[in-house]
């Protein structure tokens, strides 16, 4: 009996020390995946975490798309598309939780996340100075161009600085939108010193102080701050960023990073696209026809004016949609208004919509009409600046400018590229022209009349679930 | 579509003509066959004439005669193991008989962890299926068996897609994470539940309280679920059986929605109610011709087919059961298939007189393509319901019909399109083996060493073709192939312990050690642009542009003491402790190991020498309490990671970005559920009835709950925390009751679960769940002190009928819209809530519970000669319904069909009170979740009615047939409810997050299936 009981116990014993030997068992390590604890060690994570600040512009919920649903309450398109909740945003009648305007939030704070962690941890690495002052240059551009594009849409949001990540502190009241200003300045001023002033090879199509200087007179135009604006956007007048030889060179896949577009999303074929140009073509031709040009528009080119063409497909006007297709007409029937935006799109030659169209954010064209008009409301002559870019388009030039003649640059030069409600509203504040009215004419079934409130309308609604979840923290704006 | 194994093999309708042999009798000679519950002949059964000592026994084949004197009028049929019957002769000459084996169900074994106990002394909650309840029916799936068997087990079918199998929740959902029962299958911890062939299984156990499933310590916290096959017998004769059906099944229902032309009649309407001019493709005459239902054309005959070949016996020292199945199911939707293979072999050796061994191998093999059916944007059933009905299948030019042609059609793919080319098919190899040595230590000690291990390999291959005549387009095709392995390796060793002293103490003991890994590695590697797409060229290397490769492997381990101690006093007093300490590698060290103890004590009355007995024969007192854990979260949420693959491009060049995806939690560790459970367990009338009632209270503690990212943190996922609690308690009545009458025997069994869910404790104020479709409706939320994710929206009030009702209504009194003339007759009437005089979000409010108040089964098998008939239903009732899928059904702002109801619309006062009117307008947002769209989700379902008939045995053995039974069965036979949508019976959402809300899922079908079982 103990004979046994021994024999037993042997068993079990040495059985135990088998298995018990992997004393690694309870360990499971994260195979094949960067954690903190080894990244930011070399110049090349610090590019790396620079880069993936950018990626989130593609995304179909920031400039992929969603983005550009701000701009079809202007009076230069219809919303057009198939997304009923659209309507209520096109005719200011939307709710805080209309869907739309929930969607691209996030994305401009992963932005500002994202430029956060370059700014906390890239100042420790050993690496390149240049690249490294580089790479924060960006940051602080990119993390003042979330806040910009935060602050023109729903004015003050939570600010969110390195400080608050460090303290995961992200539940915070709205800003003032003086603060979110001063913040959007001071980002931008760190990138204009930081930043070089052009890149080249591979590089092309990351930001530059010439950017930083673009959005910072843009910036002070919203701000009245109109000779800072002159000196800031002379930056860009005076720096190597000529206007291209033709206006349609800013949207055409060769020649889209020439020196003029001062900031753009970029896109690769086959790699990395975004989508808006699906929604800005028409369905028989691969798109999802959203954001169509309205009648007002068009009429606004002057008869000889080239960048109509750049700009609209026209019926009766010849399309290469590459592969069997080929050479198309385009045709009113395409449209509900007869008309679609050709700035954003273009197709293979071998067939279907080439995902390699960058969306542009900021040209140059755009920083010399601000000063045009910054020097026209200051008193000045803002002819030079005005005409260069009427001369570009081949149009005579205007002597002694007026502010009318800033908004009708601005309308025709930039229609499409998000401008023109947000200058409105800008004008309005400053009395320069009457929103109301401009928005409350009826032009028909695709341009209807709008009701621009004023105490409710220069700045959309913060999105419900975001109110929702801070818990009381984050109030609704003003009207909702 | 290609099969794994030819379906030529498969000729499963057997034709047989039968002479039935009539005999008449003169004298008064009595003649029949003796079988027992199964059908099977019972040779050498004493039949004895009442009151004499004339009589016989049954042959080899269970026949018998005999000559019975005019005065006597009672044979007596009697014959050990079984339960004696007598039987009225009368002026019967053919007495068939089946006899009841004379096992009290009280004496039969149940399967605990480690172990088993006779069910008269198990102490905690635990409720057995047996492999003969459902073995006669044509399942599926093994969790399809386990539905509506056992009280306070919930088998919520996600869809009716072939292959797709059932959510399994024990007592209640206890946690917003999985929630997931461990299934053990012959003795291997973690394995799946629809590997096993349903014909193979021996008998299912379901560990429902803390007592019985604490020994599996950090895995048990949602019940434990223990498979145990089939399995040869020593001295048994070899016994070979076939058992082969086919099933034919279509739709239950489809929805009714508007022909072309009433389409594009209301389309219009729309214009004309808001002042606009009609949009020309609505005047179009080629599109008001009603030319495709497009459900019809979506929703064909589906074909199922199985086959069971099984091989079992038996010598002096070795037994064995072997057995091959084969499954194919052709669903009812086009080109959605999938099949089963599988393979098994048990055995068992007795090496000498203190040592066993055995071993089971199970392997499968499932090949399936599967279908997008849960989209409401892309969804295939969806877009069926939406497809304007004046397009056609194919056009006069051979292309498939398309809504390029207008904005007004909306963004959805032709539906037959998409499953015309969808190929998306995957393929899983799995390998189930355990291997177990027991030996006799001394005399009631024993030592068992089990190990195993449970392979699988996981293939999909995903082609997707060029879309350049559908509005959802594709310009590029590609396919996507994902490869995975994954290993689990067990051992354990355990010593078990039982002795009785002094003839009223019985003790038994199991204890032991567990150590468990997994490992998987996989890749995933995708190509572009095929020059062509011919089913030839759907290989990587035929792809001209590599896109992406990527790759990876995980790792988890577990390692567990653990030890059950059993005491009983006199057959009267019951105890049962048990404890279990595990290690886990998901968490960060210091939060590894977890501590689970239980008790559990139980009374039997009717042992107690004042029991009378009477009525009731069989009375027992349990009651336990216990911890149990469950780790089954996303591993190392304890670490920061960065995902290196943000895809950019600088220069015309490719470029990748690095961006940290997840702030890590080190405090994370897992969830912990406390259960109390009371239980009676009463046998009536000699134990003809048995009836179980058990109650419980389940808390769920530290519950992982996802911290809300609000919008302001960006995109990267923020790590669970232990920090929400929920608490489950509940009712469970399982009745049972089998008798015979002559040669009728019947049982009828009943099961009911009445669980009431409650969320206790939340980090945030709510938490979101997903959104339906394009309007990105919120449905249902989590909140606390609330039942898990009732629906939440606003309170609809009918329409408003006039303008007067508008201006008089102080709901919108300060409502802008009100003010701008935007609300309109026929729009809804919303209820304002906080009485601010306007309608928003302020006033959401819950407006349904999903959760039903009672869950039952019922179960009826008849007997009578050759016949057998057996009915299941299955209910539920007390739960709504958010139809989310009308939402969009009766809403003209969204491009697409509309529902048939969609006519009786409110076109002018008193005209409805409940569709709101046309419009293209979305001001008043008549169609946003709210009390509209809620409906009583309670229903009746006939699961299943099976009729078989076995054919006497004294025929078919003269072919060397023992047995055979063919049947027919029909699967979803009918249903009562009042639900409007395509099927009541919905699945999980979005995990456990959603439960009852209609997506247009892929609906159950109605099966009527043909079958046979022959063994020899």
């Amino acid at each position: 009996m103990k004979k046994l009981i021994f024999i037993a116990s042997t068993i079990c014993l040495v059985i135990l020390s088998i298995i018990s030997c992997k004393d690694d068992l309870l360990d499971s390590p994260p195979y094949g995946q960067s954690t903190s604890a080894t990244f930011w060690q070399s110049g090349e994570d610090v590019v790396a975490a620079t880069n993936a600040i950018y990626e989130p512009l593609r995304d179909h919920d920031f400039y992929g798309h969603a983005e550009h649903t701000f701009s079809i309450v202007e009076d230069d398109q219809w919303r057009a598309g198939d997304h009923g909740e659209d309507q209520s945003i096109e005719e200011l009648t939307f709710d805080p939780s209309n869907p739309q305007l929930a969607s691209s939030w996030r994305f401009k704070y992963e932005v500002i996340s994202r430029a956060n962690a370059v700014l906390i941890n890239a100042p420790e690495v050993e690496m390149d100075a240049s690249l490294k002052d580089r790479s924060l240059g960006e940051a602080y551009f990119l993390r003042g161009f979330a806040y910009w594009r935060l602050h023109i849409i729903y004015g003050g949001t939570a600010i969110i600085l390195e400080e608050d990540v460090l303290a995961g502190e992200y539940n915070k009241p709205k800003s003032t939108i003086a603060e979110m200003q001063a913040q959007i300045e001071s980002d931008l001023l760190m990138a204009t010193q930081l930043l070089p002033a052009s890149h080249s090879g591979d590089d092309v199509g990351r930001v530059h102080s010439g950017s930083a200087w673009g959005l910072l007179s843009k910036l002070y135009m919203y701000m009245d701050r109109l000779n800072d604006a002159i000196s800031a956007g002379n930056n860009v007048i005076n720096g190597p960023y000529p206007l291209a030889e033709n206006f349609a060179d800013n949207f055409r896949i060769e020649t889209e990073n020439n020196p003029e577009m001062l900031f753009a999303v970029q896109a690769l074929d086959g790699w990395a696209g975004t989508p808006h140009r699906i929604y800005t073509t028409p369905r028989p031709w691969g798109g999802w026809d959203f954001h169509e040009p309205t009648q007002n528009l068009v009429d606004e080119f002057e008869a000889d004016d080239p960048r109509m063409d750049a700009t609209l497909f026209i019926p009766g006007e010849m399309v290469d949609l590459g592969g069997d297709r080929g050479l198309t007409e385009y045709t009113s029937d395409l449209s509900q208004t007869g008309y679609h935006f050709q700035k954003f799109a273009s197709w293979r030659s071998s067939g279907g919509l080439d995902d390699g169209q960058n969306v542009p954010i900021l040209r140059a064209a755009d920083v010399y009409l601000l000063v045009a008009e910054a020097k026209i409301r200051s008193g000045q002559n803002g002819d030079t600046e005005l005409n260069e870019v009427r001369t570009r388009a081949g149009l005579s030039p205007i002597t002694n400018a007026t502010m009318t003649d800033v908004i009708h640059e601005r309308r025709v030069e930039l229609a499409g590229e998000n401008q023109r409600h947000f200058d409105l509203m800008r004008w309005d504040k400053a009395g320069i022209v009457d929103i109301v009215s401009i928005y409350g004419e009826d032009r028909g079934q695709f341009d209807p009349p709008r009701n621009f409130d004023r105490n409710k309308h220069y700045y959309f609604a913060i999105p419900q679930r975001e109110i929702d979840l801070s818990n009381g923290v984050l109030e609704q704006n003003q009207g909702y | 579509m290609k099969n794994l194994f030819t379906n030529q093999s498969l000729v499963l309708i057997l034709m047989m003509c039968l002479i039935v042999p009539f005999i008449y009798a003169q004298e008064r000679s009595v003649s029949g066959i003796v079988s027992d519950s199964n059908g099977e002949p019972l040779p050498g059964v004493s039949i004895l004439i009442e009151g004499t000592t004339q009589g016989t026994t049954s042959d080899a084949n269970g026949n018998y005669r005999l000559v019975i004197p005019d005065s006597e009028n009672i044979l007596i049929f009697s014959y050990v193991g079984y339960i004696t019957e007598r039987v009225v002769v009368g002026n019967q000459s053919e007495i068939n008989i089946s006899l009841l084996e004379d096992i009290s169900q009280l004496e039969e074994l149940v399967v605990v962890g480690y172990g088993t106990q006779q069910k008269r002394d198990v102490t905690g909650a635990i409720s057995q299926v047996k492999g003969q309840d459902f073995e006669n029916l044509p399942v599926a799936s093994s969790s399809q068996a386990l539905q509506g068997r056992a009280a306070g087990v919930q088998v919520v079918r996600n869809g009716g897609a072939p292959g797709s199998t059932g959510s399994i929740r024990i007592r209640g959902v206890g946690t917003i994470n999985n929630a997931d029962p461990l299934i053990i299958v012959d003795g291997f911890p973690g394995s799946s539940l629809d590997d096993v062939n349903p014909n193979d299984i021996e008998s299912i156990e379901v560990l429902k309280d803390a007592s019985a499933s604490a020994i599996y310590g950090t895995r048990a916290a949602n019940g434990v679920i223990i498979v145990t096959t089939k399995r040869g017998k020593t001295n048994e004769n070899l016994k070979f059986s076939v058992n082969a059906y086919t099933g034919f099944s279509n739709a239950i229902n489809t929805l009714d929605v508007l022909d072309a032309p009433t389409l594009a009649q209301l389309k219009r309407e729309r214009f004309v109610n808001d002042g606009l001019p009609v949009d020309p493709i609505w005047e179009d005459p080629q599109y008001q011709i009603q030319r495709t239902d497009w459900q019809d054309e979506l929703l064909d005959q589906g074909v199922t087919q199985n086959i069971d070949l099984s091989l079992r016996g038996g010598g002096e020292s070795s037994s064995f059961n072997m057995a091959l199945n084969y499954f194919n199911e052709e669903g009812m939707m086009k080109n959605s298939f999938f099949e089963r293979f599988s393979f098994r072999l048990n055995s068992d050796h007795k090496i000498n007189e203190r040592l066993n061994i055995g071993q089971s191998l199970q392997l499968t093999s499932r090949k399936g393509n599967f279908l997008n059916t849960n989209s409401a944007q892309t969804g295939v059933l969806w877009s069926a319901i939406r497809f304007h009905p004046g397009l056609p299948v194919i056009d006069a030019d051979g292309n498939y019909g398309s809504s390029q042609v207008s904005g007004e059609f909306g963004d959805i793919n032709n539906p037959i399109f998409t499953v015309d080319t969808e190929d998306d098919q995957e393929t899983r190899h799995r390998i189930l083996g355990t291997l177990y040595a027991e030996l006799e230590i001394i005399k009631d000690l024993k030592l068992r060493a089990n190990f195993g291990i449970d392979g699988e390999i996981f293939d999909r291959d995903n082609y997707e073709v060029i879309i350049d005549n559908q509005i959802r387009a594709r310009d590029r095709n590609s396919l996507t192939r994902s490869y995975s392995e994954s290993y689990s390796l067990l051992s354990e060793y355990f010593l078990s312990y039982q002795k009785t002293f002094a003839e009223k103490h019985a003790v038994g003991f199991v204890g032991g050690y567990a150590a468990q890994t997994f490992d998987e590695e996989f890749f995933t590697a995708r190509r572009m642009d095929f020059p062509t797409e011919a089913d030839l060229q759907r290989y990587l290397d035929a792809g001209n542009t590599i896109d992406n490769a990527t790759g990876n492997r995980y790792y988890d381990g577990l390692e567990s003491w653990f030890a059950r101690a059993n005491y009983e006093y006199d057959s009267r007093y019951l105890l049962t402790v048990t404890f279990r300490a595990d290690g886990s590698s998901r968490f960060d060290d210091g939060n590894k190991w977890g501590y689970f103890p239980s008790f559990s004590a139980g009374w039997r009355i009717s042992e107690e020498s004042f029991w009378n007995g009477g009525l009731i024969s069989d009375l027992k007192l349990v009651g336990g309490w216990g911890e149990l854990g469950n780790q089954n979260v996303e591993r190392n949420q304890f670490l920061a990671l960065i995902d290196n693959g943000e895809r950019y491009s600088f220069g015309g060049q490719q470029t990748v970005g690095a961006a940290q995806s997840r702030i890590p939690n080190p405090d994370i560790t897992w969830e912990t559920v406390e259960m109390t459970n009371f239980g009676v367990e009463m046998g009536l009338l000699e134990n003809q009835i048995l009836a179980n009632i058990n109650y419980f209270i389940k808390d769920t503690k530290d519950m992982l709950l996802p911290v809300p990212v609000i919008g302001s943190q960006g995109r990267a996922t923020v790590p669970d925390r232990n920090f929400g609690e929920m608490r489950n308690q509940g009712l469970e009545l399982e009745l049972s009751y089998r008798g015979n009458k002559g040669d009728l025997s019947y049982q009828i069994s009943g099961n009911a679960s009445f669980i009431q869910n409650e969320v206790t404790r939340l980090n945030a104020p709510f938490l979101e769940t997903r959104r339906y479709g394009r309007p990105n409706e919120e449905i249902a939320r989590i909140f606390p002190n609330e039942p898990l994710s009732p629906f939440y929206g606003w309170i609809a009030d009918g329409l408003y009928q006039n303008a007067s009702e508008i201006s008089s209504d102080p709901s919108i009194a300060n409502d802008p819209r009100n003010e701008a003339g935007l609300i309109q007759p026929g729009d809804v009437r919303f209820v304002d809530q906080n009485g601010d005089g306007l309608i928003d979000e302020n006033d959401r409010t819950i407006i349904g519970d999903p959760n039903p108040d009672i869950v039952y089964g019922l179960n009826a098998g008849l007997n009578y000669k050759g016949f057998d008939l057996n009915l299941f239903f299955l209910g539920s009732a007390g739960h709504d319904i958010y139809n989310a899928d009308r939402m969009q059904g009766i809403d003209p702002t969204y491009p697409f069909n509309m529902y048939a109801e969609t006519t009786g619309r409110w076109t002018g006062q008193g005209t409805s009170n409940s569709i709101p009117r046309m419009t293209t307008r979305r001001d008043n947002l008549n169609h946003r979740t709210s009390t509209l769209f809620i409906e009583n989700g309670g229903f009746f379902r006939m699961k299943n009615i099976t009729l078989g008939y076995t054919i006497p045995s004294e025929l078919t053995s003269r072919i060397g047939v023992s047995r055979a039974r063919f049947y027919v069965s029909g699967q979803n036979v009918f249903t009562i409810t009042d639900y409007s949508g395509i099927d009541p019976e919905l699945g999980y959402v979005d995990g456990n997050l959603q439960l009852n809300v209609d997506y247009a899922q892929y609906p159950q079908a109605r099966t009527w299936t043909f079958g046979t079982t022959i063994a020899f």
